[in-house]
């Protein structure tokens, strides 16, 4: 229990310090409200490919030892981290983004296209978890053992990871040519 | 039959001298949005199309038409 508590705080405090850098680079850029949402929106198309890399990256340690878990602390803490960073995701992919912004800005970021686009993202994340949750229905009936824990595993990570993608691709197709 | 979104925003654009962030924070979007509107790429609302119009100081049909492929 305790591996997991460090876990999930080790992954809020990565979030934490991700936005404390943030904030700090950006402390010598006066903008108005329209620029700083240009500049944020920019940066949210390159960081959703990026989060997604590092999101399934997390996935390969983690399914590479999940037949040799070995010290029971270190698996626990991989879990409560993965645990963490989904739900930092989902939080993401599911409201404005950016949450230290001013309201103003959030607003101006949460534009017509960018709700089409995550729309369009979650649409396809949903889709992909389905197709996941069956993969492993499937893989069930030839005698693979999975268990619960790696089902949802692998059914949250597929879906995340796609719907980032998707919306990232969406982002950056919408600002080329700009 | 398909169809698709015409529309003549850049070149109202162009003639007002006005650049896309410009139009953007005419109407409350990022330039993003007005770069797809532009490009063919998103297919604006209505609030967002009438916004638009008045914002370029035409009708919503100077600015858009459908097109029968």
């Amino acid at each position: 229990m305790k591996a997991f508590l460090i876990g999930l705080l080790l992954g809020l405090a990565a979030v934490l310090a991700i936005a404390v850098v943030v904030k700090w680079r950006q402390r010598n850029l006066p903008m108005s409200v329209a620029e700083k949402a240009d500049y944020l929106s920019t940066r949210r198309a390159r960081m959703l490919p990026a989060l997604a890399v590092i999101f399934l990256s997390q996935q390969v340690t983690f399914f590479s030892t999940v037949n040799s878990p070995g010290p029971h602390s270190a698996y626990g803490a991989k879990v409560s981290a993965w645990l963490a960073l989904s739900i930092v995701l989902l939080f993401a992919l599911s409201t404005k983004w950016f949450w230290f912004e001013r309201q103003e800005v959030r607003d101006l970021l949460d534009d017509e296209n960018t709700r089409a686009n995550r729309s369009e993202g979650m649409r396809w994340g949903f889709l992909t978890s389905m197709a996941a949750a069956i993969a492993v229905y499937a893989l069930t009936l030839f005698d693979a053992t999975v268990t619960a824990r790696d089902a949802v595993h692998i059914v949250m990570t597929a879906g995340i990871a796609v719907a980032l993608i998707r919306w990232g691709m969406l982002e950056r197709r919408a600002l080329r040519d700009a | 039959m398909p169809e698709r979104l015409a529309n003549r925003l850049k070149e109202r654009r162009t003639d007002l001298g006005l650049t896309q962030a410009e139009l953007a924070e005419r109407v409350g979007v990022t330039r993003k949005t007005v770069n797809t509107v532009e490009n063919g790429v998103f297919v604006p609302s209505t609030i967002l199309a009438l916004k638009l119009a008045k914002a370029l100081d035409r009708t919503v049909e100077d600015l858009f038409s459908v097109i029968e492929e």
